[in-house]
């Protein structure tokens, strides 16, 4: 055990660091600056494995980062809203190619208007880019996460984007165990992963190829993604054994007899948590993967506590539809025999989630013409 | 240069790929893997040799290659080099394939930040002057005057060519140069000095185009070395932005613009004004580049 | 073992398969097609050579393959190295670059290896027919090679003790070194030739003799007979005609011709008789005298030079009236001078000198000796050719008129392709014609010494030289590296064109009609 009292952005970088990379590409953007310049911190003092370079935008970063794992290498990279927008080709193209990136993405607002807060929208908009991603809800998650982000992705040959909240957690401090190298290069060994780019020999990665062909390969993704559960579980088995603590995919506080939970993610579910005593009968389902979407668990979870309704905290909003938590809920909850109300509180741009609003929310009746969705401005 | 030793290099690039009968891309491509050799790694973005280089499980060259998305090229490649040598392969040679497109237009910002950080590879420009392979559209590296098909006849690109070796020269990079498929010896030499050399290398090659161009599928040795005849695309080298050099001096004396111009469909119905421009603007900028070249020789 | 990159995504994701399953050649409606034009030196060759060819072949460093080529029109490359006066050279287009290919000097290099290296064929004559040749000089021997190659038995009858007709008798060593013809001589031999010396036609036997034994009959006599010019004083026992001059010269037969000597005449006989007079011992000033003016000389303008070079005095436009004769010899001659008009040959007497000389030697020419043509009993076809049919020529064309010859016979027996028989037609390649604009092989050079780097110069005027630029330029790989040449390869040619409008040699076409 070794605490630091650290911010979010930099238990990510510490966790890079532990980690031991070939290469970290570097762009900085609010909120996430206090990544790179961690990283770039443990680079003068010799204490970072790998080359850290400073590219001229996010797009290069991934690109930087896409080069050098196709040619076998570790790689981080972090952005935020605007930047991961704007790598978003290069986000789908990572993926197709089979690339064990990890990057951290720090919610914030994509404009227009600017806007520094922690709208979800700019990670979950890359939801169908075939990345996984897993969300996390302090600091100490945030270093544990991004550890396991490289051997999942390396075993998966998926890139993983690993997010939380910006400035709640990114900027906020915690005493966060962050180890030490000799005991997360034990349970993170070397890279492994077979090399794209073979000097000596053909290959032709990534050139035209027909529908068929990506039919065959988009199928392999998935089914490769569907993976993920299983192997966090073992993961994180391997990680309680180290270090004493481990993660569930789905986290749940449910008391007895309680019918109805909020589902929160991110930091949202730590406020959730806090409240949790004064919201009667209510529960809380905390989601940490939201790609692959953990539909079995999420389906366990309902079913055996029998739950009717569901408040899902959405700090996001994909206009025209509504919250997206809430629509892959009810998605993945369609099948159910008797699947329960899935009821929106969109906090689109980042908005605080308030106790006031949990127990406002908690009173409806029901017949109020609002009940199904809540916007953050009505309290 | 005698041809005998250039034919006893082995051979890159395997017959049967799908370029264009007299496609200048595909002898540029010929030549600089011809003359790089064996052990080194092609980072490839869009543009015609996305497709020239066959749809896997085919591949028309012996090396290996990464596509990658079109803006990309000059960050990919910085990747590669690190991912490379983090693998402890110092001596796979990374080259970085682009189109016009690709280094002068979508992929100027990557290829600026590499120069900037001077990034250790090849930078490889084909330039057919327009977006080819998405058949036939204007890119700044599209002469002044010429028709595309997004400014066809009666309208014509209004700008000048981009001087994409003025912007390298301006990053002072270790090495830059042109050249051009008729010359292949000198692009030859250029790329060896090339390889010798750490750093960011950048490799401006003029692959005329007959579809494009509407030049004769035969012409196309031709009409590159017309083009360098009348200073239109002159052959040269700079190192670190300020030792320039001539390699093969333009003869416009002996060689007319229309001579140039009058093989390609692209031209054509240039009128007076519109010629009178071109030429002053190759003049222009083959004086400045002679001045350039006149001032470091007399520093030597 | 190729890595695989990736685990479930395997080969269809990442391409290892050369493209080369793809027939691009299947996109073709233009086809290249090599070609064959005239070139200067092939058009001015006596011998119809295919001088750039061989040249092409040296270069590559084939020198059996040179052989082959060469000896498809002269089978003693080494004897015409050495004699031949180049008519090739004279039009040489690299002569408008920078400096003439020295074909001389590598068809001798040719004619060298071809000495050093010969090998008795194996292949065993397969006697059909019986053919005798009448004389041994060039034209003999060179029908004598190429009926023997086609498997014929030939037997050559020579008058004198001497093999060689010109080459032994009459041309002189500085300019034919004997061993040269020795070896060529053996060369034959060994390929079966039958050779019988001191064998007189008219004397020793007649044509009659010669149908009862063999299948056909090739006269190659020569123009042995000299021509005279019945001045007085002529029939001195110190006037001698070029010929025996000469024949007695190259047999080493001692003669003593005093210390000044004037020759007469303008041909290369002429010459020949002046510069081996002056070698000749006692000699020490050998004067020429010539009728009309030094342009107007049909010896060969190098040979004359070299005369002069060597001291001889040239008078031009002189013509002798006269010898004086002394005690059986010769004191001096009498020289009118001569000019030339519309209406001939003009003779001034009232403008004239004296030249004291001791021996004179007459070079008026030679005629052919017909007699032997006489009382022929049975109607029958006699093959003729070389001097006796054309009058004095040069050793090529009796090489070539050999060969003609050779053919001629044959074709009573076999039958031979046209092509054999006939001459390339057209206009030579001219200098303009030639694209040397790529840059990839030339330099401008001066004469190598080497001759394999002589025939690199060599520009291949209308002939295909390996100069690789087809090869070079192709953008589609789609010619092929073959011992040195280069062949197309019609499976992914797509008929752009590159390859012909770039060689610089007009060797390749685009034919309509693809796959």
């Amino acid at each position: 055990m070794a605490f630091q009292m650290i911010s979010g952005s930099q238990a990510a970088a510490t966790a890079v660091q532990r980690v031991g990379v070939d290469l970290v590409a570097a762009y900085p953007i609010t909120p996430q600056t206090a990544i790179v310049e961690t990283l770039a911190d443990f680079s003068a003092k010799g204490e970072l494995t790998g080359e850290f370079v400073s590219v001229e935008s996010e797009y290069a970063a991934l690109a930087c980062c896409n080069g050098a794992a196709a040619a076998g290498a570790r790689v981080f990279t972090a952005t935020a809203s605007h930047g991961l927008a704007y790598m978003h080709e290069m986000i789908h193209w990572c993926s197709g190619a089979r690339l064990p990136i990890v990057m951290v993405n720090v919610n914030r607002t994509i404009g227009a208007p600017w806007c520094l807060d922690p709208d979800q929208g700019d990670s979950l908009s890359q939801r169908d880019t075939g990345w996984l991603q897993l969300y996390c809800a302090n600091a100490q998650e945030v270093f544990d996460t991004v550890i396991q982000a490289f051997v999942i992705a390396e075993e998966l040959l998926l890139p993983c984007m690993v997010v939380f909240d910006g400035f709640y957690i990114s900027h906020t401090y915690e005493a966060v165990d962050v180890a030490d190298e000799d005991e997360v290069r034990k349970l993170v060994g070397p890279p492994v992963f077979a090399p794209q780019v073979i000097p000596g020999q053909p290959g032709n990665m990534h050139g035209l190829s027909t529908g068929e062909t990506q039919l065959k390969l988009v199928k392999d993704r998935h089914q490769e993604m569907l993976k993920l559960p299983r192997l966090f579980n073992e993961i994180n088995r391997a990680f309680e054994k180290q270090f004493g603590r481990s993660y569930n995919i789905v986290e749940t506080q449910i008391p007895v007899g309680a019918k109805r939970a909020i589902v929160a993610v991110g930091a949202t579910a730590e406020t959730v948590k806090w409240a949790l005593p004064v919201l009667a009968e209510t529960g809380l389902i905390q989601l940490r993967l939201f790609r692959p979407f953990p539909t079995a668990e999420i389906r366990q979870v309902i079913e055996e506590n029998e739950i009717t309704e569901l408040v899902v905290v959405d700090r996001n909003c994909s206009v025209g539809m509504g919250g997206i938590f809430a629509q892959e809920l009810r998605s993945a909850l369609y099948e159910l025999q008797r699947p329960p109300l899935v009821r929106s509180l969109i906090l689109a741009g980042g908005v605080d989630l308030t106790e006031k609003m949990l127990l406002e929310i908690l009173q409806s009746t029901g017949n109020e013409e609002n009940f199904a969705l809540r916007w953050g401005d009505e309290f | 240069m005698r041809i005998a030793e250039l034919n006893r290099q082995d051979e890159m690039i395997y017959p049967g790929h799908n370029a264009c009968p007299g496609c200048g891309a595909a002898l540029a491509v010929r030549y600089l893997t011809k003359t790089l050799g064996k052990n080194i790694a092609l980072v490839l973005t869009a543009s015609c040799w996305s497709i020239i280089s066959g749809m896997p499980p085919l591949t028309a060259l012996k090396c290996p290659i990464l596509h990658c998305p079109f803006p990309s090229a000059g960050s990919v490649g910085s990747g590669v080099r690190r991912g490379l040598d983090a693998r402890g392969l110092y001596d796979t040679t990374v080259v970085v394939l682009a189109g016009d497109g690709g280094t002068f237009d979508i992929g100027l910002q990557a290829l600026s930040g590499a120069a900037q950080r001077n990034e250790d590879y090849i930078f490889v420009c084909y330039d057919n002057e327009a977006y080819m392979n998405t058949g036939m559209q204007t890119s700044s590296a599209t002469p002044f005057g010429a028709r595309t098909n997004t400014a066809p006849y009666p309208l014509y690109k209004e700008g000048e060519k981009k001087d994409i070796m003025q912007i390298m020269a301006a990053h002072t990079v270790p090495y830059a140069a042109t050249a051009t498929v008729a010359f292949p010896a000198d692009l030859e030499e250029k790329l060896k000095i090339a390889q010798s050399i750490r750093g960011f290398r950048f490799i401006h090659i003029l692959a005329p185009c007959p579809p494009g161009w509407g030049t004769e599928s035969a012409d196309t040795i031709e009409v590159s070395r017309l083009a360098v005849a009348t200073g239109f695309f002159p052959l040269y080298e700079v190192r670190n932005g300020n030792e320039w050099r001539l390699t093969v001096p333009a003869d416009m004396k002996s060689v007319s613009l229309s001579e140039y111009l009058g093989k390609q469909r692209r031209f054509k119905e240039m009128d007076d004004r519109r010629l009178k421009k071109l030429q002053h603007e190759i003049n222009r900028d083959y004086e400045r580049l002679l001045d350039k070249v006149a001032k470091f020789s007399a520093e030597v | 073992m190729l890595q695989a990159p990736f685990k479930e995504t395997a080969a269809y994701a990442c391409g290892t398969a050369a493209i080369s399953v793809n027939k691009t050649g299947e996109w073709r409606f233009l086809t290249p097609e090599r070609q064959i034009r005239l070139s200067p030196c092939r058009q001015s060759c006596l011998l119809q050579g295919e001088v750039p060819s061989w040249l092409d072949a040296v270069k590559r460093d084939r020198w059996e393959e040179a052989w082959q080529i060469m000896s498809r029109n002269n089978p003693f490359p080494a004897l015409t190295g050495h004699v031949c006066f180049n008519p090739c050279q004279e039009n040489c287009n690299r002569d408008q670059l920078d400096q003439g290919i020295a074909i001389r000097d590598v068809e001798k290099a040719i004619g060298q290896w071809r000495l050093n290296n010969y090998q008795p064929s194996k292949a065993i004559i397969e006697v059909r027919k019986k053919i005798a040749l009448i004389g041994s000089g060039p034209a003999g021997l060179s029908c004598a090679f190429y009926l023997t190659q086609a498997g014929y038995a030939v037997t050559v009858f020579e008058r004198s003790a001497h093999i060689g007709g010109m080459l032994a008798l009459g041309i002189p060593e500085y300019r034919l070194p004997r061993k040269i013809l020795k070896g060529e001589l053996e060369i034959l031999s060994s390929e079966g030739v039958v050779f019988k010396t001191n064998s007189n036609l008219g004397s020793d036997f007649d044509l009659n003799d010669l149908f009862a034994e063999f299948d056909q009959v090739f006269l190659a006599t020569g123009a042995w007979i000299p021509r005279m010019s019945s001045i007085p004083g002529e029939e001195s026992k110190a006037v001698y005609n070029a010929l025996d001059f000469l024949s007695n010269y190259n047999t080493g037969v001692p003669q003593t011709l005093g210390s000044t000597v004037v020759v007469v005449g303008g041909g290369n006989a002429a010459i020949d008789s002046a510069r081996s007079a002056l070698r000749v011992n006692g000699v020490h000033h050998v004067t020429l005298l010539y009728r009309r003016s030094r342009l107007e000389m049909p010896a060969d303008q190098s040979e004359v030079e070299a005369a002069e070079r060597e001291g001889v005095e040239l008078i031009f436009n002189v013509l002798p009236r006269s010898i004086d004769p002394a005690d059986g010899r010769v004191k001096g001659v009498t020289v009118d001078h001569s000019r030339t008009d519309q209406n001939g040959l003009l003779v001034d007497s009232s403008n004239s000198f004296y030249r004291e000389c001791d021996s004179v030697i007459m070079a008026l020419g030679q005629i052919a000796d017909y007699s032997a043509l006489r009382n022929i009993k049975s109607a029958k076809t006699i093959f003729a050719g070389g001097d006796l049919t054309s009058g004095p020529s040069t050793v090529p064309e009796a090489i070539r008129a050999g060969r003609l010859a050779a053919m001629a016979i044959r074709s009573v027996y076999e039958n031979l392709p046209e092509a054999e028989l006939e001459m390339l037609s057209g206009e030579a390649v001219s200098f303009e014609e030639l694209n040397l604009a790529a840059e990839v092989n030339l330099e401008l050079q001066q004469k190598e010494s080497d001759p394999q780097r002589e025939a690199e110069r060599c520009l291949g005027c209308g002939t295909c030289n390996s100069c690789g630029i087809c090869y070079f330029f192709c953008p589609d790989v789609a010619v092929d590296q073959v011992n040195g040449k280069f062949e197309f390869n019609l499976d992914y040619c797509k008929g752009c064109g590159i390859c012909a409008k770039e060689c610089p040699s007009q060797a390749l076409v685009m034919k309509g009609g693809g796959m």
